[in-house]
C-alpha cells in the first residue's frame, strides 16, 4: 500500500525567490508556578504582594511583582495584601502596541509607587489621564477576568 | 543586588592579549527573502576573511580556525532551533567545537565577550564570531510581540507587547527628573540617520531635521518611529584571535584591551535605590546635590546600572580615565534616542542628569571631540539584533584601520547591495584615531557588555 501525499500545502507568497507561508496555530501551557497566588487574589480584589522570612534579611519591604524567593538571601518570602493606592511614577500612551495586546491603542501604560513596596509595579490606568505623583487607587477585573497582568487596573484616587 | 563585596566588583583580566583583525558584514534590510539565514552568514564571514587585507589565503584561513562563537537573539525569530549547528555546517567548520550565545539585545557584544574568553585563556587562538537575525518572516506587530516576549511575560509584556513602551515609560521619567528637551533626543536621530545615509549597509538612512522626528508618528509617547531603531535583517562577523596569530593575519590588528559585562533586573519594576556606583572621572562630590525631590531614587528608570557596571570594569580594566579625553570614537546602542542620551552618563561621558550637555555641546557629531555612531547606529542603519554588537566593533575596527572608505565608500559596495552611491557621499574616516569604545544592551538595560578596542 503507498502513503498517500499529505493533503494540506504552504501556500507559496512568492516564485522568485521561493518564498513560502508556515501557519503556526498552537498554544503554550504555562504555570505562573509559585506566583499564581498573585493571580488568584486579583479575582478577589487583592494585590498579593510578598515579604522576605528571614529575619536577618535586609530588606524588610514588600515584593511586586511577588517572588517566590528572596533575591538577597534566597529565603522563601510570605504572601501580604499590599495596600490599594499608589502614586505614578511613571506613564506613556501606547499608539502601536504588537500583537496580543488585549487593551485598546491609546491606553496610557503606568508604573505604580505603593508605600512599603521597595518595587515599582507596571499597570495600566483604566479611567483618566496620567501625571506624575497622580493618586491612584486599585480596581480589579471580576466581570471577565483574563488571568492575566491586566486584571489590576487603576484609576484616579 | 545592592551591596557588593570584594569579590563582584573584581576586574577581569585576559591571561593573554586579545586582538580583533578583521570583519565583515552584509547590508541590512526589513526585508531580505533573496537570501536564506546561512547564505547571509556566508556573506560576512567572505567579506571578513577575504577583503580584509588578510595575509593568508581563505583556505589557510580555514585552516587556522579551532572555536566558533554564534549569536543569534531570538529562535522565535528565526524558527529554526539549533539554527548555530546548520550555519556552522554551511560554513564548513565541522567538527570544530562552537557554542552559540544569547542576552538579548547585548548578544553580539556577549559573543565577542564569549570568544575573547577563549582567546585569553588559551582555549583557542582563532575565532571568527558570526552573528545574525532574521526578522522578517513575522509582520512588524508579531515582530514587536516577539521582541517583548524579552519583558517579563508574567509581569510585564501583556502591557502593551511593545518594547518602544517600556522605554517610553523611562524616557517619560527620565524627561521629568531632568527636563531634557525633546529636540535634543531628536537631535540623536537626526545625527544617526544621517550617517547612515554614508553607509552601503544602511537599513534606515535620511537627511531628517529636528522637526521631521517630531512631527513623525509616535509609537508610544515621547517616542516617535525615527526615535526607533529598525528592525532587520542580516549578519556580521569578526575574526578574534591572540597575538601570534594576528600578527600572521594582518599587519594592522586592533587590540581589545576591555570587554565586561554588567546585568540588571529584567523587570524595570524591580530596581530598587542603591549608591552610584562611581566610575574613574567621578567622585562622591560628583553626586553630592544631584537627589531632588523629583531625582529619588538611582539607577531608578533613568539610569542603566548594567552600562554603568560594565563601563566600570571595562575603564578599570583598561586603564580609562576619562572616556571623553580617552576615547576617539564610541558606538552606542542606541535603540532609542533616549537610551542614548541614558547611556551617554552611564558610561560617564557626563555626571547624571546632564547627558543632554554631550550631544547638545556637538561633541557627539563627526567634527566632534567624540564622535558617536558614525555607522549610523540602530537607528539607522541596522539592528538584526545577533549582529548588532559585533556590527558595531567591525564598524570601529574599520576605523581605527583607516579603512572606512574602503568598506563606506566604494561605489561596487553600494552597487553590491542594488544601491546608488549618494553624489553628496562624504567620508566619515577619523583622522588616526588610536582607541573606540562600543556598548552592546539589552532589554530596558537587563544585560549589557562594554568593549574597549586600542591600536597598539
Amino acid at each position: 500500500m503507498a502513503i498517500d501525499w499529505p493533503k494540506t500545502a504552504l501556500e507559496v507568497l512568492n516564485e522568485e525567490p521561493l518564498v513560502v507561508k508556515n501557519p503556526k496555530t498552537w498554544y503554550h501551557i504555562h504555570t505562573y508556578g509559585g506566583w499564581g497566588q498573585f493571580f488568584k487574589g486579583l479575582r478577589n480584589k487583592k494585590i498579593l504582594a510578598t515579604r522576605c522570612t528571614n529575619p536577618q534579611c535586609g530588606e524588610k519591604r514588600l515584593w511586586l511583582p511577588p517572588r517566590a524567593n528572596c533575591p538577597d538571601c534566597w529565603h522563601d518570602m510570605q504572601w501580604v495584601e499590599a495596600p490599594q493606592t499608589g502614586t505614578i511614577y511613571t506613564h506613556s500612551v501606547v499608539t502601536y502596541p504588537g500583537e496580543l495586546f488585549k487593551l485598546p491603542p491609546g491606553t496610557p501604560l503606568i508604573s505604580v509607587e505603593i508605600e512599603g513596596v521597595c518595587t515599582k509595579l507596571m499597570s495600566w490606568l483604566k479611567e483618566g489621564k496620567p501625571k506624575f505623583g497622580m493618586k491612584i487607587k486599585a480596581v480589579f477585573n471580576t466581570e471577565r477576568p483574563t488571568n492575566s497582568i491586566l486584571d489590576l487596573a487603576w484609576v484616579p484616587a | 543586588m545592592i551591596k557588593f563585596g570584594p569579590g563582584n566588583l573584581r576586574i577581569p583580566k585576559f591571561e593573554k592579549p586579545v586582538y580583533v583583525v578583521a570583519g565583515g558584514l552584509t547590508d541590512y534590510r526589513k526585508k531580505y527573502p533573496e537570501k536564506n539565514t546561512s547564505e547571509l552568514c556566508t556573506m560576512a564571514l567572505r567579506m571578513a576573511v577575504e577583503e580584509n587585507d588578510l595575509k593568508v589565503d581563505p583556505e589557510e584561513f580555514r585552516r587556522m580556525v579551532n572555536w566558533v562563537v554564534y549569536s543569534q537573539f531570538a529562535d522565535h525569530f528565526g524558527d529554526q532551533l539549533l539554527a548555530a549547528a546548520k550555519i556552522h555546517d554551511y560554513l564548513g567548520f565541522d567538527p570544530l567545537g562552537n557554542i552559540e550565545v544569547k542576552t538579548g539585545g547585548a548578544t553580539g557584544g556577549s559573543a565577542v565577550l564569549a570568544a575573547a574568553q577563549a582567546v585569553a585563556s588559551g582555549y583557542a587562538d582563532c575565532v571568527p564570531v558570526v552573528g545574525w537575525e532574521r526578522m522578517d518572516e513575522v509582520t512588524t506587530k508579531v515582530g514587536n510581540s516577539y521582541i517583548a516576549s524579552a519583558a517579563c511575560k508574567d509581569f510585564e509584556s501583556e502591557l502593551g507587547w511593545m518594547y518602544a513602551a517600556y522605554y517610553a515609560l523611562m524616557a517619560q521619567r527620565y524627561q521629568y527628573e531632568n527636563n531634557v528637551p525633546h529636540e535634543t533626543l531628536a537631535r540623536i536621530a537626526c545625527k544617526n540617520h544621517l550617517y547612515a545615509y554614508y553607509s552601503p549597509f544602511s537599513q534606515n538612512p535620511g537627511k531628517y531635521t529636528v522637526e521631521d522626528i517630531l512631527k513623525n508618528d509616535i509609537v508610544s509617547d515621547p517616542l516617535t518611529f525615527l526615535e526607533c531603531c529598525v528592525m532587520s535583517v542580516g549578519a556580521a562577523v569578526l575574526i578574534v584571535c591572540d597575538e601570534k596569530v594576528a600578527n600572521r593575519l594582518t599587519d594592522r590588528p586592533v587590540r581589545l584591551t576591555a570587554i565586561c559585562g554588567g546585568s540588571h533586573t529584567l523587570r524595570t519594576a524591580d530596581r530598587r535605590h542603591m549608591p552610584i556606583l562611581l566610575l574613574p572621572n567621578e567622585t562622591e562630590a560628583t553626586y553630592k546635590e544631584y537627589f531632588t525631590h523629583k531625582r529619588t531614587d538611582w539607577p531608578g528608570f533613568s539610569s542603566f546600572l548594567a552600562s554603568r557596571m560594565a563601563a566600570y570594569l571595562a575603564y578599570n580594566m583598561a586603564g580609562i580615565k576619562d572616556p571623553v579625553e580617552d576615547f576617539d570614537l564610541l558606538e552606542t546602542h542606541d535603540a532609542f534616542t533616549i537610551s542614548d542620551v541614558q547611556t551617554y552618563e552611564d558610561i560617564g561621558l557626563r555626571p547624571y542628569g546632564r547627558g543632554r550637555e554631550f550631544i547638545e555641546s556637538g561633541e557627539a557629531y563627526f567634527e566632534g571631540k567624540l564622535p558617536t555612531n558614525l555607522s549610523g547606529g540602530l537607528i539607522g542603519t541596522m539592528h538584526a539584533v545577533g549582529a548588532t554588537g559585533i556590527w558595531q566593533i567591525v564598524e570601529v575596527l574599520w576605523q581605527l584601520q583607516g579603512k572606512y572608505d574602503k568598506f563606506h565608500g566604494d561605489p561596487k559596495m553600494w552597487e553590491r547591495y542594488g544601491k546608488k552611491k549618494p553624489a553628496d557621499w562624504k567620508s566619515l574616516q577619523l583622522k588616526n584615531p588610536k582607541r573606540a569604545c562600543t556598548i552592546s544592551h539589552a532589554g530596558t538595560g537587563s544585560h549589557v557588555t562594554c568593549a574597549i578596542l586600542e591600536k597598539p
